[in-house]
């Protein structure tokens, strides 16, 4: 009996009396048939009775009577017997007065007398029933009484702003909000990702418009939850520990020359401290502040992604052996110390306000307290106050700071992104001498004062002036640096949304010369510097914020309706940075497409620059479009295209299992069955397994080719020598070449030599790829992989994890044919597990007890070589049409060789054709470029997992 | 003549070069990569059209055609630089050829300032990137209708 059933027999018995069971209880019959005084009088007789009594109650046949009782009780004794019956009667009486299937009184009517509107009006029910009715309508009234006072609150009460604010704090406890979480998700698709919630692709259809908007126009993204990491120190003291995170060999480091002067941002992938090839950690971005004069101190910013800060953090704090935790007061005390420094008044209890932010209960008791309006949190206001945010050593004095949340960043990009920057802010205006003599509270008065910093400011401005005449981002250097300030953009909002579009004309003749100078070489040093590197003037600006209601009612007063507020409330000026962000550089085509700039505003200024961009006519985009960013421009995006890290790593199984799910989501019969299209990985790529297996046919080889090789081994020494790596390095986990002399000599040999558009533009001198080169490039890098671009040379449009395939030389002479061959098939593959499941579906349907057994049994039938699999994997996570680790071997897997697969891949807007990115393996790259002829180079073949047509594409391995 | 311009330090191990676009001949190749920045570019009128090397010459071709008899355009501009001048021409002629004579050219040239950046290679960061300027020939063909 099913518990369900089991439950209903309770409930409808529950009312019944228990001596209804008369027949099946044993001591009932005791009453009835023996009476006391017999058994007294003689026990064996009696017991012996008694047993005969039994049999006589018992109805049908019983087990333990086995035979039919031949003869009937000699006595009964009347006042037992009688009360016995008496006990019956009373019960039944009692069952049938009780109803059975509810407790509710309409139960007790017949069927066919029954009425819906008896519950509501009682009137309607037979005198008889209404007293009750009566009773039971009370209590009901009474319990939804109690529930209303469960019920939340008015929808009014709700709305009120610090209910709100309360709500939206508690919503944010677990993935923090950015400032323009709420206009987000107004409009896009939310996802919750490394403890944020961030926009993931609006809900328009607009994926097209927003491609067109980076190739013309401009997309604008909220990149907030990149987290700033802030170093302080000496700047050789800095460098010295930095630079065992970084290696020369994989191009510049945070000592790059216009870098280190503060003029250009720069990127490093980081390692573990002294591992170089091996133990990536991820991509970051840095800016160093320019040298103020008469201090040896530098500060530098990494920009760094949520998903490795942590990562990162800790090896900052070991090479940099900040292991004391500063405490939250001593900031304080330097704050107040930079501040005077500053020049503007010190506000520590203001400061101390806002430091702790651990939640709105503390901030409302404090209200309660001291009756300042509440504030809303900004910034990281949900992290506890008692997690460090400073870190400082001891013997480098390095100081790092964990500027997570402090500062707005907001990307633009396309070639417009300037214009609308032009247009959407303006560059500070100086305070009247009225306000200058006065002492006042805000920061900008004061700095009107210094002679020497109005000058920086109008050079700043001068400079900003000229980006006016610019026709595209593309034009200045790239990761040009321009600090600012800026008067309160909610001022000058347009009252519709219209495009910005540059006025080149008008600003060609003026300032030509100067438009030139800036395109060649950049930014002046010095205009870099901005005040937004000051923790005490980003607190100060973000504290005297003028709220969006005050705004609106000085707007409301002004004389004019709709003119602009002037003049301009002192609070209102704002320390920016813009950093620009290069376009596509590596590779012929496309050049410097998606350029655009970074916009970089003190917390809290989020939403007040938001809006004014927005008015500007720039579509936004989320993180899908961010990833169609990088992929147009043919970049490696963090954290799909970085396995070797172990962010990447991890995204790498978030997404197998999210795959695998929504894999298993469709309806058995309608799913790819991936094995018989010999797919062996179609949610997650094993690296470390391909790499192995490449680096044991290349191991192989060079046995093989060892003695020939040896001789010209020492003519070739000097290609390897820059990347000498220690011959018994012991192979243990892959890494992703990032060499820059290895990359470009792995880029030369996968070039045609003689083909019309691939004309190099500068002609260098590269070893040809013989086999001497071959062999000690795969000594070197056997365990590699490299990041490649491939073009599809005809139809087809690459998925994810479709599977990059060396072409056989048959392959070739088709592709020679003609230009719209559409490449070869792979033969359907034999499903084994599928004959195997089956049987041992039956089979556990047969003894569900025993699962355990059963596995054994039916891999048995199979193969020896699929055993493995099966009896390894346990019988819940297997899942049909997908092979189970571990995996049979990769490389040999399907009918042309296995070299790697695709990371990211759709169809391309800008170059017109299926694109995709992905790694190979380099030994079975080399391996392959070896085998074909000069002219096809760099051929390769790609399949999509849900399909077994190859097509051709071309590998384009960008420096 | 070529600019060379370094920024924060005199230009001072690099010396002249053609005019021709082609990569400087004392910047040792190996040592720095060239980056391409895109020429300047102006606003665009409907009717300006600038020829490229990658797309192909009879779509181009067509594409002026259908500017002049279904754009209801007189005149169009046609803009070619460097490598495109030829094709330029080409198309400019191409099209008064097959107008029976009813169109005529007129022909400007020019010379563009482009920018390359130069990267160093070597892992040591002793050099410097530099920024030049290169020159370069364009052509504008002006195709109209004479005025009756």
């Amino acid at each position: 009996m099913s518990a369900a059933k089991v439950k209903m027999r309770q409930k409808k018995l529950k009312n019944q009396p228990a001596s209804v069971q008369f027949v099946s209880s044993g001591s009932p019959q005791h009453n009835g048939g023996g009476g006391e005084g017999s058994s007294d009088n003689d026990p064996p007789s009696a017991r012996k009775k008694s047993s005969h009594l039994q049999s006589l109650w018992v109805r049908g046949h019983q087990k333990d009577g086995g035979l039919y009782p031949d003869k009937m009780p000699s006595f009964i004794t009347a006042s037992s017997f009688a009360r016995a019956r008496a006990a019956e009667v009373k019960a039944m009486l009692k069952a049938v007065t009780k109803t059975t299937s509810s407790c509710h009184i309409f139960g007790a009517l017949p069927r066919h007398m029954r009425r819906r509107a008896m519950s509501h009006n009682t009137k309607r029910l037979p005198c008889r029933l209404r007293e009750m009715a009566n009773r039971l309508r009370e209590k009901s009234l009474h319990g939804s009484v109690k529930k209303k006072q469960t019920k939340r609150t008015s929808r009014k009460a709700r709305r009120r702003h610090g209910n709100m604010l309360l709500e939206f704090n508690r919503r944010q406890r677990k993935n923090v909000w950015l400032e323009t979480h709420i206009w987000h998700a107004k409009r896009f698709h939310m996802v919750k990702k490394w403890g944020y919630c961030l926009g993931d692709r609006p809900t328009l259809k607009c994926y097209r418009p927003s491609y067109r908007a980076m190739s013309t126009h401009c997309l604008l993204q909220d990149l907030s939850y990149y987290c700033c990491l802030e170093l302080q120190g000496e700047e050789d003291k800095l460098l010295n520990c930095l630079s065992q995170l970084t290696s020369k060999e994989a191009g510049p480091t945070f000592a790059q020359k216009l870098c280190l002067s503060g003029q250009r941002q720069g990127s490093v992938v980081l390692y573990k401290a002294g591992q170089f090839p091996s133990q990536a950690l991820g991509p970051v971005t840095f800016l160093w502040r320019p040298r103020t004069s008469g201090s040896a101190d530098r500060q530098l910013w990494t920009w760094v992604h949520p998903a490795l800060k942590q990562d990162i953090l800790a090896e900052f704090q070991s090479v940099c052996q900040c292991e004391a935790v500063v405490l939250p007061p001593l900031p304080l005390v330097m704050q107040a110390d930079m501040v005077s420094a500053a020049g503007s008044q010190p506000e520590p209890d203001k400061t101390r306000e806002i430091k702790p932010t651990p939640g709105r209960k503390r901030k409302q008791s404090h209200r309660d307290a001291n009756g300042p309006p509440a504030k809303k949190i900004l910034g990281d206001g949900t992290r506890s106050p008692d997690i460090p945010v400073t870190w400082k050593s001891s013997s480098t004095g390095i100081v790092i700071n964990d500027l997570t949340m402090e500062i707005v960043r907001y990307r633009l990009i396309g070639p417009q992104s300037h214009s609308v920057l032009a247009d959407a802010l303006e560059a500070a205006t100086d305070c009247d001498d009225m306000s200058k003599s006065q002492p006042s509270c805000f920061w900008w008065p004061d700095h009107c004062k210094e002679e020497s910093k109005m000058k920086l400011h109008q050079q700043q401005s001068d400079v900003f002036h000229i980006l006016k005449g610019i026709y595209s981002s593309a034009e200045l250097p790239p990761g040009t640096v321009l600090g600012l300030t800026v008067d309160d953009p909610r001022l000058n909002i347009p009252k519709k949304r219209v495009k910005a579009l540059p006025c080149v004309e008008e600003a060609q003749e003026v300032d030509n010369e100067k438009r030139k100078e800036l395109s060649l070489l950049g930014v002046p040093e010095h205009c870099c510097q901005s005040f937004l590197w000051e923790q005490s003037v980003r607190n100060h600006v973000t504290e005297n914020k003028i709220s969006e209601q005050e705004l609106n009612r000085m707007k409301s007063e002004v004389l004019v309706p709709g003119s602009r507020l002037r003049p301009t409330p002192l609070q209102g000026r704002v320390p920016i940075l813009l950093v620009h962000q290069s376009g596509k550089q590596g590779g012929h085509e496309m050049n410097s497409w998606g350029a655009g700039w970074d916009l970089l505003v003190p917390k809290g200024w989020g939403m007040a620059f938001w809006i004014p961009l927005v008015y500007r006519g720039v579509r936004i985009g989320g993180l899908k479009m961010s990833v169609t960013h990088s992929q147009n421009k043919g970049v490696p995006h963090f954290p799909h295209d970085y396995p070797d890290c172990p962010a990447g790593a991890r995204f790498q199984e978030e997404q197998e299992s999210e795959l695998l799910e929504k894999f298993k989501r469709r309806p058995p019969a309608k799913r790819t069955n991936y094995i018989k299209n010999g797919c062996l990985a179609p949610f997650c790529c094993p690296w470390q397994q391909l790499a192995e297996e490449w680096d044991v046919i290349g191991s192989g080889e060079e046995r093989k080719e060892d003695v020939q090789a040896k001789s010209d081994a020492a003519m070739q020494s000097e290609i390897t020598s820059p990347h000498r790596v220690p011959a018994s390095k012991p192979a243990t986990h892959f890494t992703v070449l990032r060499n820059s002399k290895s990359l470009r000599l792995l880029s030369s040999w996968c070039r045609p030599t003689s083909s019309k558009g691939q004309r190099l533009h500068h002609v260098r001198e590269m070893p040809p790829l013989d086999l001497t080169a071959r062999m000690t490039f795969q000594t070197t890098h056997g365990m590699s992989l490299v990041w490649i671009r491939l073009s599809l040379l005809a139809k087809g449009k690459p998925d994810l994890h479709a599977v990059v395939c060396a072409p056989t030389a048959d392959d070739l002479k088709l592709l020679k044919k003609g230009p719209g061959a559409s490449g070869p098939q792979e033969p359907s593959h034999r499903d084994p597990l599928k004959s195997t499941i089956k049987p041992s579906k039956k089979s556990a349907k047969k003894k569900a007890s025993d699962k355990t057994r059963d596995t054994p049994s039916t891999s048995d039938q199979t193969i020896s070589m699929f055993e493995e699999p099966l009896s390894s994997s346990s019988a819940c996570d297997f899942v049909l049409g997908v092979w189970s680790n571990p995996l049979p071997s990769v490389v040999s897997h399907c009918s042309r060789v296995t070299l790697g697969w695709v990371t990211q891949a759709d169809f391309s807007l800008s170059a017109g054709c299926g694109e995709a990115l992905g790694f190979v393996s380099v030994t079975g790259l080399v391996h392959t470029l070896v085998g074909q002829p000069l002219e096809q180079r760099g051929m390769v073949l790609l399949r999509n997992p849900t399909s077994l047509q190859y097509r051709f594409a071309k590998i384009n391995i960008e420096v | 003549m070529t600019e060379i311009r370094n920024p924060g330090m005199s230009s001072a191990t690099l010396g002249q070069s053609s005019d021709s676009g082609h990569c400087a001949v004392d910047i040792d190749p190996v040592e720095y990569t060239l980056r391409k920045r895109l020429p300047r570019k102006l606003p665009k009128r409907r009717n300006d059209v600038y020829v490229n090397m990658k797309t192909d010459f009879r779509a181009q071709l067509a594409r002026c055609q259908k500017l002049l008899d279904g754009g209801g355009h007189r005149e169009i501009c046609v803009h070619g630089l460097g490598l495109a001048i030829n094709r330029a021409i080409n198309i400019a002629l191409q099209l008064q050829a097959s107008s029976q004579g009813a169109l005529q050219l007129a022909a400007n040239t020019s010379t563009v300032e482009l920018v390359d950046d130069l990267e160093p290679e070597d892992p040591d960061e002793a050099a410097e990137p530099m920024t030049r300027t290169r020159n370069n020939s364009a052509i504008h063909i002006k195709v109209f209708y004479p005025d009756p």
